[in-house]
């Protein structure tokens, strides 16, 4: 049936079938008042449907490029841009290291750990680097901030705002530049001021929140992070039906993944743990299912070791699996100072 | 096909006269004709002043259908088919080309099930990237979770030992990487618009040797899919089984090597079992499953379906 492949309504295929419509070739000739004639339907639903199967003809057609599938691209083409993508430093050298650079743009990476190791200053930590100036090495972008615990608190932002303007200023130092015309001296209310927060009360107001994000960050375009705190608070609880809550949490991921690609954005998912009982031990996996385990492009697991807290590559394309100290510190997230320095690669 | 007005262009034979005849009887389109008596139809034609036309009008529609249908192959015929077109492409891991026995059979639809990060999406790569190479086959990737890497993909082609080139090394990096495509797509109707567009284009354009498409990867086919299955209406399962058909179609009628990827969920007793449910079980040919000891990265490959192989055969390698 030609017609499933086309995105409308159950009952206007219904409709168009019994109607007799049971293929494109059979639409594509055809008026919209006809149409809405045939299936007793107002004008601009028949209009609607008829949009559908035009764009949906319109494929089986070529066109003047001859290539082989429209909007898709070579490897060669990536590689060039991957090369020139630009990461989100995360303030502490170890995890840079592992993470090849930062967090990336155009993936979707979620990091996940037990309560207090870390992960809300991480967020927080990250929607400040985003806006340091392309001439230190940064994005210069915006960021947003999706919170649906509550746990953003403006005295660490501006905390963590000011010590990396510190940094940068530090740095400056080293740098032998002449930028005495651009160098603006950020204040750290600045910094605030870029970045977007939205607080979110329930899994529909979180689910509307990712619908509109696509409007918002067309007008916004300097927007370069997407961070969501945490995803999972809303589904945990009180959620009676598990598979509305799968098939719910599923077009969310397929939304933020496609977000991350269109605007060239990195998305953070920041996750919890739950226990798991596998052959009689309990394990700590990260909360949501195994079904939410294929939404994301890398995973990152925070764990403490001891005394020290470490960050795990779970789930990597195209990185290694390795693990890595950090510290939170007054200033934010910081390079750990310990006796051993050497990244332990598994 | 459609409604008997649509078709009387084509067939002046199918004219007012015909049509209102017909919807004298309640038939409105050719799926009313399949499903009405034609004896009764026939002998009420009989009776009318204009009987020869109107027979001749069914005899037309009925050889409209006719035409709809594949045509007959015997055994003979298909055996042929299976030695000149569907030859056997090498994954490029030795592991998995033994336990294959001699790796992705071209006409079948692959499926590569396992937990999170057990390796599906660098197996994947690896094939891709494998045959690419080795055969000069361009290779179509769809892409559903942002994990197209093309420097994995540089480091697999750089890993291939070099007495399979003619050429050297750097010029082939560009050759080979431009013939894999990567397309993304975030729902299961821009999936199908671009295996239809994909098909199309096998159909309509004059393949040489070196650019025809062989391999076909949709990673991962099962997170286009949870979104739609379940709920009030059976309409997510029908796209899902529409989906699998047109693949396997793709692969049988153009010779290509499909693979998609799937995710395991928790079933009874805790046990992980493939996603996506019991109706998707028959739909591909061959299904592998994976696992990995976490912390090493030695994969731990076991065939669940083939279609002539013992499933439970078992294959260690690593990536």
């Amino acid at each position: 049936m030609e017609l499933a492949r086309l995105p409308i309504s159950a009952s206007q295929r219904g409709k168009l079938i019994s109607a007799g419509y049971t293929s494109l070739s059979s639409l594509s000739s055809l008026s919209p008042s006809t149409l809405a004639q045939d299936l007793k339907i107002s004008d601009n639903e028949a209009l609607e449907i008829l949009r559908v199967v035009s764009q949906g003809s319109r494929l089986d057609k070529p066109d003047g490029s001859h290539a082989i599938v429209n909007g898709a691209q070579t490897a060669w083409d990536m590689l060039h841009e991957e090369e020139s993508l630009k990461c989100i430093t995360t303030s502490c050298v170890d995890l840079d290291d592992i993470l090849g650079g930062g967090i990336k743009c155009k993936e979707v990476t979620e990091i996940g750990g037990v309560p207090g190791i870390g992960k809300t200053q991480l967020g927080i930590q990250l929607a400040v680097n985003v806006q340091i100036p392309v001439y230190y090495g940064g994005l210069g972008g915006k960021a947003i901030y999706i919170d649906t615990e509550g746990s953003f608190m403006l005295e660490r932002a501006l905390q963590i705002a000011k010590a990396c303007i510190e940094d940068m200023s530090g740095n400056s130092d080293f740098l032998q530049k002449d930028f005495q015309s651009c160098q603006v001296k950020a204040q750290p209310k600045d910094f605030l001021q870029n970045i977007f927060y939205f607080r979110v009360c329930s899994y529909t107001e979180q689910i509307a929140m990712i619908n509109y994000l696509d409007k918002f960050i067309s007008e916004h375009k300097d927007v370069n992070v997407v961070i969501i705190d945490s995803v999972t608070f809303h589904f945990r609880q009180d959620f009676d039906d598990l598979a509305l809550r799968t098939r719910l949490l599923s077009g969310m991921a397929l939304k933020l993944m496609k977000l991350a690609k269109k605007f060239s954005l990195a998305v953070v998912l920041l996750n919890q743990v739950t226990t798991k009982h596998t052959e009689g031990s309990f394990q700590l996996t990260l909360a949501l299912g195994d079904s939410w385990s294929h939404s994301c492009t890398n995973r990152v697991i925070l764990y403490w070791n001891g005394d020290e807290r470490y960050a795990y590559i779970d789930k990597s394309p195209s990185l290694r699996s390795a693990s890595a100290p950090y510290s939170v510190t007054g200033k934010g997230i910081r390079t750990a100072t310990s006796k051993c320095k050497r990244i332990k690669i598994m | 096909m459609g409604s008997l007005k649509s078709l009387e262009c084509e067939y002046p034979i199918i004219d007012s006269d015909f049509q209102n005849f017909c919807a004298s009887h309640g038939i409105f389109s050719v799926e009313d004709i399949l499903i009405h008596d034609l004896y009764m139809l026939v002998a009420f034609a009989e009776q009318q002043s204009t009987s020869e036309r109107l027979k001749q009008g069914i005899t037309q529609i009925l050889s409209i259908i006719d035409g709809q249908h594949q045509p007959w192959l015997n055994g003979m015929e298909l055996l042929e088919d299976a030695q000149q077109n569907k030859q056997v492409l090498s994954t490029g891991c030795e592991g998995i080309d033994m336990l294959l026995q001699g790796g992705l059979c071209v006409g079948h639809l692959t499926e590569l099930v396992g937990p999170s990060s057990s390796g599906k999406t660098q197996i994947c790569l690896k094939v891709a990237s494998g045959v690419a190479t080795r055969y000069m086959g361009g290779v179509v990737f769809i892409d559903t979770g942002n994990s197209f890497s093309p420097l994995r993909i540089a480091h697999f082609i750089n890993q291939i030992p070099d007495t399979i080139f003619k050429e050297v090394k750097q010029n082939i990096l560009e050759k080979v990487m431009s013939q894999i495509l990567c397309h993304s797509v975030f729902d299961i109707f821009a999936m199908l618009d671009v295996v239809h567009q994909l098909e199309y284009s096998l159909r309509s354009q004059v393949q040489t040797g070196a650019d025809q498409v062989r391999l076909l990867i949709v990673d991962s086919i099962s997170s286009l899919i949870t979104p739609i299955l379940g709920g009030s209406g059976s309409h997510g399962r029908a796209l899902m089984i529409s989906a699998g058909f047109l693949l396997k179609k793709l692969a049988h009628e153009h010779n290509l090597a499909v693979v998609v990827t799937n995710h395991m969920v928790g079933g009874e007793g805790g046990i992980l079992k493939p996603a996506l449910g019991e109706s998707w079980k028959s739909i591909p040919h061959v299904r592998l499953l994976l696992s990995r000891d976490p912390g090493s990265s030695i994969c731990h490959m076991s065939i669940l379906k083939h279609s002539y192989m013992a499933s439970g055969r078992a294959a260690r390698f690593m990536i």
